[in-house]
């Protein structure tokens, strides 16, 4: 009797074949390109086959990607509907072949609704309709142990609410993404003879929106001018800075006369404000938080920190990471976790540290996740060199999870005010008293102590240095991918396990550019119109109220049925609109499409003529390309520079330190992006050359 | 109608973009005189230089700046 186990992905079969195998040696076999495991667990032959994420997919029943609105949506195998995906059709084949002689099946892939619903699919289609038969596998890490227990424990059904909302979000998606994308796209294919593809969706349009919002709120900014009044006071032979009572002085006049007041004038210290508060441990990780922390610290973005995290939730390093919990229960079993990491060096202070207390209690956060609890390290120690990435940001979520367990960090500010002629102005110092739960997290924090000499009340002190310093107020700043993501998360849309994809999306489809998210013309122009033809699905509370559908759906509290027939009613309107105004929605999207193409291949001031601009061109007579002046057009610069041949090449948005010349990015596949000055013979280049 | 700056589609002088641009410029020089002694011209010259300033406020300010100049040529 054989039992078919059902899991994610290869090394995900291969963790759980071992730890279910009772020697802890699993047969390793392979079917053409599809590897499975064959474990022998109290006399039963269990057969470990993995999947490779989703291998169904929802696709139109009308193929032809002229045609839209299309609501005729079905699930069909993804080689099917994906040109990219032809290797899908061998996995399909295997695990139905090793289904059929299988009498007990057991789902095994993540508990969560991607996990549940690319399950159902395969026991569904492959395995010849057992998903009413199927048994689930609960499980938060991929330890032996849990793995174990897991499977002893096993669940009777899988989570049949669950797939039904994760069925409605990927008919959702569908139906936007394909028919909005088809009417943009088609609109400007019409028009300008040119197929380029312009993609929007339930989620991707609100995104865009507030990317699109702020950036015409930066582009119209204009600041208006304050003015701060800078000083230092000596004492004991040293200079610290001082703050004028008021940050910031709104008017020029009031400005003057201050500095005409306090110019050359002695002050006298009138009070001491000594202050101590607590500062609480930070709370265990969900996923947003991972990824804004990571971003902050190594500058990774959301989606390189979840890829990281799953590498080593995988390695079974870290508890299973898409997760919106920030609660860490007792049966992880705090202590065995922290015995665990004392084998590790550098944490074995630490963790003893921790283990000399008579209670272990986390600081938790008010989030919670019926699935999954906040992530944390399993306890488990690298059986392989981890990359510099993984190394880090393990590192990460070992302090973090040894912090929440700490002592509140005691810090103490002091606030000298001192009087020049009427006027105030602050000395401020600080120092940590007790570091607490900082002894833990300490690498990852930046504390600088200000310690202020001995002074006492009515104390004559010397004011130097004062001066007027006009500033002005500043624009607002662009997001970056993880304050975006955050914005995500407030408004309610997409989920932790989209949320890094959609980003990436925009920038793949050339919306949005840098780390500091620019909005190119054509991202403009798409919310533009969008806007101007239909706002509602660019609105977040469309988007957010269908998020609450699918909540409702995965409680049992709304059919799927309901929720598809709404949204057809709502967009079907929607399209028809886009439709009548098919020739002016093109000729939009194309004007913006080559002003964006164009913009795309400027990659900075000319430094030869200052007048003309870096342009990306290709040589008639040998293909090639190179960098050359517009100028040149007009016969008044012929400045040309080299450019790599492989690659893609956009401008880095700078210039070089060393010569001044413009900053190309390029970007090779599989590799790191590399950003190079265009000057063949930048000094820079020549001195590493020569080394 | 074409916007006088940029070209694109607009309903009167400007686009939607150098409008509301110009909306900003505008209500952003009565906050400039009550903290100091400043003329439109001056206000203009400072808002077309000032590294904060907003790409499209920039240009508008550009735009006026150059038309002033025109008229008072002539």
């Amino acid at each position: 009797m054989k039992t078919l186990l059902l899991c994610e992905k290869p090394s995900a079969a291969r963790r759980i074949a071992v730890a279910l195998d009772d020697k802890g040696c699993p047969l390793e076999k392979k079917m053409g390109i599809v590897p499975y495991y064959e474990s022998r667990r109290n006399g039963k032959i269990l057969i470990i086959v993995p999947a490779i994420g989703h291998l169904y997919t929802v696709a139109p029943k009308i193929r032809n990607r002229d045609i839209y609105p299309v609501f005729d949506f079905e699930w069909v195998p993804r080689y099917e509907a994906e040109r990219s995906a032809k290797e899908i059709k061998e996995w399909i084949d295997a695990i139905s072949k090793l289904s059929a002689d299988a009498e007990d099946f057991v789902l095994a892939t993540d508990y969560d609704i991607e996990g549940a619903t690319l399950g159902y699919m395969i026991l569904k289609y492959a395995c010849g309709g057992k998903e009413h038969k199927a048994k689930r596998m609960k499980f938060s890490t991929l330890t032996t142990s849990e793995l174990k227990s897991s499977y002893d424990k096993m669940l009777d059904n899988i989570e049949f609410p669950m797939i039904k909302a994760g069925i409605c979000r990927h008919l959702l998606d569908a139906i936007y993404g394909i028919n909005l994308s088809r009417a943009l796209t088609i609109a400007a294919k019409k028009w300008s003879g040119r197929y380029s593809t312009i993609s929007t969706g339930r989620v991707q349009g609100p995104t865009l929106k507030f990317l699109v919002d702020r950036e015409k709120e930066i582009n119209c900014f204009v600041p208006l001018p304050f003015w701060r009044i800078n000083a230092k006071v000596e004492i004991a032979g040293q200079l610290f800075t001082i703050e004028f009572e008021k940050k910031v002085v709104k008017n020029q006049k009031e400005a003057a006369e201050i500095a005409k007041a306090c110019g050359g004038k002695k002050g006298k210290i009138v009070d001491i404000k000594v202050q101590e508060f607590r500062q609480k441990p930070p709370v265990p990780f969900d996923l947003g938080a991972l990824q804004r922390e990571a971003y902050s610290l190594f500058k990774y973005t959301p989606r390189r920190t979840a890829g990281v995290a799953e590498r080593l939730y995988l390695e079974a390093l870290i508890s299973y990471p898409r997760t919106s919990s920030q609660k860490l229960p007792k049966s992880i079993n705090y202590r065995s976790i922290l015995e665990s990491l004392i084998q590790e060096p550098r944490y074995k202070e630490l963790a003893n540290i921790l283990l000399d207390k008579e209670d272990l209690v986390p600081n938790e956060g008010r989030k919670e996740d019926p699935a999954h609890p906040a992530i944390y390290p399993t306890g488990n120690l690298p059986e392989r060199k981890l990359s510099v990435s993984e190394m880090k940001l393990w590192d990460l979520i070992v302090r973090r999870f040894m912090a929440t367990f700490g002592e509140p960090a005691i810090k103490q500010s002091i606030r000298v005010s001192i009087d020049v002629n009427g006027y105030i102005f602050y000395l401020r110092g600080r120092r940590v008293l007790k570091e607490g739960w900082i002894t833990f997290y300490k690498p990852f924090m930046r504390i600088e102590d200000i310690i202020l000499p001995p002074v006492e009340k009515g104390q004559t002190v010397e004011i130097v240095d004062l001066s007027v310093e006009m500033d002005f107020t500043k624009p607002p700043a662009r997001y970056n991918p993880s304050s975006l993501l955050k914005r995500m998360e407030d408004e309610g849309i997409g989920t932790k396990a989209t949320r890094a994809e959609i980003i990436d999306t925009l920038y793949t489809r050339g919306y949005v550019s840098g780390d500091k998210a620019v909005v190119s013309e054509l991202g403009l122009d798409v919310i533009d119109i969008l806007d101007r033809y239909c706002p509602e699905v660019i609105s977040v509370e469309f988007t957010r109220e269908l998020e609450k559908s699918m909540e409702r759906i995965q409680e049992g509290n709304e059919e799927l049925e309901n929720v598809l027939e709404r949204t057809v009613k709502k967009l079907t309107p929607v399209l028809l609109r886009l439709k009548e105004s098919e020739n002016q929605v093109g000729e939009e999207l194309s004007l913006a499409i080559k002003e964006s193409r164009m913009n795309q291949r400027i990659i900075g001031d000319c430094p030869v003529c200052g007048t003309g601009k870096l342009i990306i061109l290709r040589s008639r007579r040998t293909g090639k390309r190179f960098l050359g002046c517009t100028s040149f057009f007009k016969q008044s610069c012929n400045v040309s520079f080299p450019l790599p041949q492989k690659g893609r090449v956009t401008a880095a948005g700078k210039v070089c330190s060393y010569c001044g010349f413009p900053m190309i990015r390029l970007k090779l596949k599989g590799k790191r992006p590399l950003i190079i000055c265009v000057n063949p013979n930048c000094p820079e280049k020549k001195r590493k050359g020569s080394k | 109608m074409n916007c006088k700056i940029c070209g694109r589609r607009a309903k009167s002088e400007f686009c939607e973009r150098h409008t509301e641009a110009y909306k900003s410029l505008r209500r952003m020089y009565d906050e400039w005189k009550k903290v100091m002694d400043i003329s439109w011209r001056n206000y203009l010259k400072e808002i077309k230089e000032n590294p904060y300033t907003g790409k499209w406020a920039k240009e508008v300010a550009a735009h006026l700046l150059a038309s002033e100049m025109k008229n008072s040529s002539q």
